[in-house]
């Protein structure tokens, strides 16, 4: 019972850190039409900017610096960059975006090279905030599940009771009709790029400690980043949350549970072949929960897109 | 015509040299013949062999990307696929003794990709733009991971190998020899280019443009979009399959590296770099991307960021690709007023190269000085061999950096100039 | 669709039966009955926002109604999709041109053709051999005049041109009912003569349903007229008993005051 209680914890963790990107990816979406591909590459600027400056003068002023810097960064790709390429439409624009993932592994490659740096929790927070009966649980994560809490209250606060946040939303319900407005929309698109790339930023800063901060770490989370909108429904920011935290937990018991498939097998009544070696059907009988826990998530959006194709709680049919 | 506003996704299926007729396919046909006693080495047919594949792969890639408008980030997985089952059949002909002539091979690959892409095209064609790239992206992920689990068919992490040598020999030939390979995979090459080049011209084919341009109007011409994606997307898996297999017959193994996202990463970014509006542009982006990673790779180790900064610039002020770039000038080729362009041109080209070169030394000299061990601070760039960590290389070289760049933007004018000379407005008749 | 339904389902070319269609709250459709004969041309006119596009949205299956139903030659084609109720035999124009910019104009005709002319999704034949195909897209790029312009670019044409060719690939597929939404909007008097002579010469012998503001094209082109306002049908008539309506002129006059 408290092994759970720990896993739902970390699976929160994972849940909200995810969100933290679906969220600014799904209001860049909304407003722009574009997925930012490289929205994850954003993420793991934020880990990289917040190692570096950490070592020169640590962790806190990171935190608040490094989103600044990834955000004013994301807000001149889009400036400079997707304004340029809006004109070619949006398949174009994917591409520039996927280009620009695949030059930011490259450049954080060539700046920092191939290791996973020695980016740390800040001592401060490098002890234990409670443990039941063993599992103990570390006060960074403690501390992460609050900075994503106070992100998404804000986030919250922003988008309901201020003029530009009824923008935006005006923006996710009526897609294509912001221009209408007679806001300044080429400001508008540039802050909202810049703020959700700051977030991803964010994320980064905070997750790097924990899931390591190395160059294929945009991609990894990356891919995950995109499911998790598909499975919520493109454009919607409470589908995003529940998918994060469903994918969140998904992967964390996954991971904790050493559900064995010859176990269930033999409890279904079916022999183990003698000779498994030479068995076609070899990898059913030695496949483990923990095994198959990376892959679950695609098997929920290949499910999802089967049998709701607008994702949890989208409107437009995916 | 190819104004820089023009969609490379829209634009149409333009061709350069008139592939309807036969001329082009003879010539290439004499040329590919005659390749292996103009580059007889090893490493020549090496290259050739991997480059006559990628052009079979990116062409099938571009059925989606240029034809259909379809972006797929997991296209790796099609010819993976294949080239796993034609491993596997391989090794069946070895110890089975099932009988297969080895040139048919690629046929199962094909269907096999076929098969693959009817399943998955079940549901990822439903819609197309992002949100079809999106599941593209996820289905190959889930894949490439099942590539790890799946030891009986994937063979895990050294993957699956097998000797091509045991079929039955076709006119003696037993395919030992690796020229006998490359007239095996030419041979598929020509066939699939004019089979994919042929499908264009067919009705599904013209509708797959439609439904690119205009998929409501397609709808009310009694088309379903969704199931002229979904045949493209299967005709697209086939020759994908085929590459596959080609690839199979060629190195004798397949590892998870052949369908995992960077393939599928590669085959877009070659692709649009030769340029999606055109047929032949996946050939020329094949034939490019092939050479450049080849010699790049030879002379230094931070050649996918460069890779990377020319997809980009590519993406941002040539979307049209390398073939883009060619189209442009045939009208004033055409006119008789290329000529005009070659002087400024040349002008251009000095202080272009200068930028091309400082900038990339001022990079493999930071590169060297963060990388290198201690104590070998020694480094060797165009010849000249310093000490990488010193200001004075990178001083130098940023200084003909900001000359050239100055020299480019004084010869500008010129060049637009002999540009608008060559290219006449016409007058509105 | 139920037997009762089918029974009593006419011989209409066209027939709406309490036709709704409502976006979120807002209703624009309003309990529609309307039945157009076969051979008929009929017009729908009516003010700005009246729903005369959703109307046409509703009977070509781009939007489903939210209730009662469309019938097509007596068979219920409601919730069916655009190409299956195209495949039945109704083709239409739409108000903002829509055709494919980046091909040519003999293969935007093209187009229009392959579904019924048998072609199909087939990947074994080769359009351009094909005869049959190549001489009736000329014929009737020779019915819209646009011979000269062939092989140029759709996108090129002069608007005129553009909704010239709209038509063309409208009719091309052969279909028994053809639907066009406002084809001389945005025209100069002379293009407008050109466009309903086009017209009438193209839908010879077929049923017509068009929307249009020009009320010298609708008195001159169509047999009836339905006045639509606010989403519900004010008048079905002829046209010198529509002109002569009262309701209907208050209802016209009305609106543009406003």
């Amino acid at each position: 019972m408290s092994l759970f209680f720990v896993n739902i914890l970390d699976g929160l963790v994972m849940g909200l850190l995810l969100f933290m990107l679906c969220s600014g990816l799904t209001l860049i979406f909304s407003m722009m039409g574009v997925l930012n591909f490289a929205h994850a590459s954003f993420y793991m600027l934020g880990a990289y900017f917040a190692y570096q400056i950490s070592t020169g003068i640590g962790f806190w002023p990171a935190l608040i610096i490094a989103p600044v810097v990834v955000g004013v960064l994301g807000a001149l790709v889009e400036r400079y960059g997707l304004r340029r390429v809006h004109q070619y439409g949006h398949v174009p624009e994917l591409i520039f975006t996927f280009g620009l993932a695949l030059l930011i592994e490259e450049v954080v490659q060539f700046l920092w090279g191939k290791s996973q740096m020695a980016y740390e929790e800040p001592s401060a927070l490098a002890f234990t905030a409670f443990s039941i009966a063993g599992n103990s649980f570390p006060a960074y994560k403690v501390f992460m599940i609050f900075v994503a809490m106070g992100i998404f209250l804000v986030l919250l606060y922003i988008l309901t009771k201020t003029r530009v946040g009824m923008i935006i939303q005006a923006a996710l319900s009526y897609p294509n009709t912001v221009q209408n407005l007679g806001h300044n929309v080429p400001l508008v698109f540039m802050g909202v790029f810049g703020v959700g790339t700051a977030m991803a930023g964010v994320a980064g800063v905070i997750a790097g400690p924990v899931l390591g901060t190395f160059p294929g770490m945009a991609f990894q989370l990356g891919s995950i980043v995109f499911v998790t909108i598909v499975v919520g429904g493109l454009g919607s920011l409470w589908g995003a949350l529940i998918a994060s935290l469903l994918i969140g937990w998904l992967q964390t018991f996954a991971a904790a549970y050493n559900v064995r498939m010859s176990d269930i097998l033999i409890s279904l009544g079916l022999e183990r072949p003698a000779d498994l070696a030479e068995s076609a059907l070899r990898d059913l009988w030695t496949l483990t929960l923990p095994q198959i826990g990376p892959i679950l998530p695609y098997l929920l959006m290949v499910l999802i897109l089967i049998m709701r194709p607008q994702g949890l709680l989208g409107k437009r049919e995916t | 015509m190819t104004t820089s506003a023009d969609s490379p996704l829209t634009a149409g299926t333009r061709s350069l040299v008139p592939l309807s007729s036969a001329m082009p396919w003879i010539i290439a046909t004499v040329v590919l013949l005659a390749l292996p006693f103009v580059f007889p080495s090893g490493a020549g047919l090496t290259i050739m062999n991997q480059m006559a594949i990628t052009i079979v792969f990116a062409l099938a890639y571009n059925m989606l990307l240029g034809q259909g408008g379809m972006l797929s980030f997991g296209h790796a997985v099609y010819m993976g696929l294949g080239g796993f089952f034609c491993m596997h059949l391989l090794n069946w002909v070895e110890n089975d003794g099932l009988w297969l002539p080895l040139p048919l091979l690629p046929v199962f690959g094909g269907l096999f990709g076929l098969f693959f892409a009817f399943l998955i095209g079940g549901f990822s064609t439903r819609r197309a733009g992002t949100v079809f790239a999106m599941i593209s992206l996820g289905v190959g992920e889930l894949i490439a991971a099942c590539s790890i689990i799946v030891v009986a068919f994937f063979g895990g992490e050294e993957g699956v190998s097998g000797d091509r040598t045991y079929g039955p020999e076709v006119l003696g030939v037993d395919f030992a020899q690796q020229s006998e390979v490359y007239y095996l995979i030419v041979c598929w090459m020509l066939l699939s280019t004019l089979a994919m080049y042929l499908f264009s011209r067919t009705p599904i084919g013209r509708i797959t443009n439609a439904v690119r341009d205009n998929e409501e109007r397609a709808e009310f011409l009694g088309y379903s979009q969704r199931h002229v994606r979904w045949i493209s997307f299967c005709a697209s898996g086939f020759f994908c399959g085929v590459a596959g297999a080609l690839f199979a017959i060629n190195l004798e193994i397949l590892t998870e590296e052949n369908l995992n996202t960077t393939q599928s990463g590669i085959i877009l970014l070659l692709t649009f770099l030769g340029g999606v509006g055109f047929f032949v542009g996946p050939i020329v982006g094949a034939i490019v991307f092939t050479l450049l990673q080849t010699v790049l790779s030879l002379y230094t180790e931070i050649w996918q960021l460069y890779l990377g900064i020319l997809f980009l610039a590519t993406v941002m002020f040539f979307p049209n690709g390398l073939t883009g770039l060619m189209a442009m000038h045939i009208p004033s080729w055409k006119a008789g007023r290329l000529g005009l362009l070659m002087r400024p041109y040349a002008k251009m080209a000095v202080p272009a190269l200068a930028f091309v070169f400082s900038a990339a030394a001022i990079m493999e000299i930071l590169f060297h000085a963060r990388e290198a061990s201690v104590g070998s601070e020694e480094m060797t760039l165009y010849g000249m061999t310093f000490n990488s960590h010193g200001y004075a290389p990178l001083v130098i070289a940023a200084a003909v950096a900001a000359a050239s760049l100055y020299l480019m933007k004084q010869i500008a004018p010129s060049v637009r100039e002999a540009w608008s000379e060559a290219n006449p407005v016409r007058g509105d008749s | 669709m139920s037997a009762a339904e089918n029974l009593a389902a006419s011989s209409a070319a066209i027939e709406l039966r309490d036709l709704d269609k409502s976006f979120g709250l807002a209703r624009i459709i309003q309990n529609v009955n309307l039945s157009v004969e076969p051979g008929e041309r009929h017009a729908i006119i009516g003010p700005n926002g009246a729903g005369k596009s959703t109307l046409f949205n509703l009977i070509t299956g781009k939007y489903a109604p939210t209730s009662g139903s469309v019938f097509m030659n007596g068979q219920s084609v409601s919730g069916l999709k655009p190409y299956e109720i195209n495949r039945m035999g109704l083709s239409r124009s739409f108000q903002i041109t829509n055709i494919f910019p980046k091909m040519t104009v003999f293969e935007n005709i093209r187009c229009g053709l392959l579904w019924t002319m048998d072609y199909k999704y087939s990947f074994w034949h080769l359009v351009d051999r094909q005869t049959d195909l190549t001489a009736r897209a000329e014929e009737i790029l020779d019915q819209i005049n646009l011979t000269a312009r062939r092989n140029d670019l759709a996108g090129m044409l002069a608007y005129a041109e553009q909704r010239a060719l709209e038509i063309g690939i409208t009719i091309a597929g052969g279909a028994d009912i053809i639907m066009l939404d406002e084809p001389c909007a945005g025209m100069s008097t002379s293009e407008t003569q050109y466009i309903v002579g086009l017209i009438r010469k193209v839908t010879e012998g077929k049923t017509l349903i068009i929307v249009e503001h020009d009320m010298g094209v609708i008195f001159d082109l169509a047999d009836r007229i339905s006045v639509l306002v606010y989403g519900e049908i004010l008048a079905t008539d002829t046209p010198e008993n529509i002109r002569g309506n009262e309701k209907v002129q208050e209802a016209y006059l009305g609106s543009a005051e406003e």
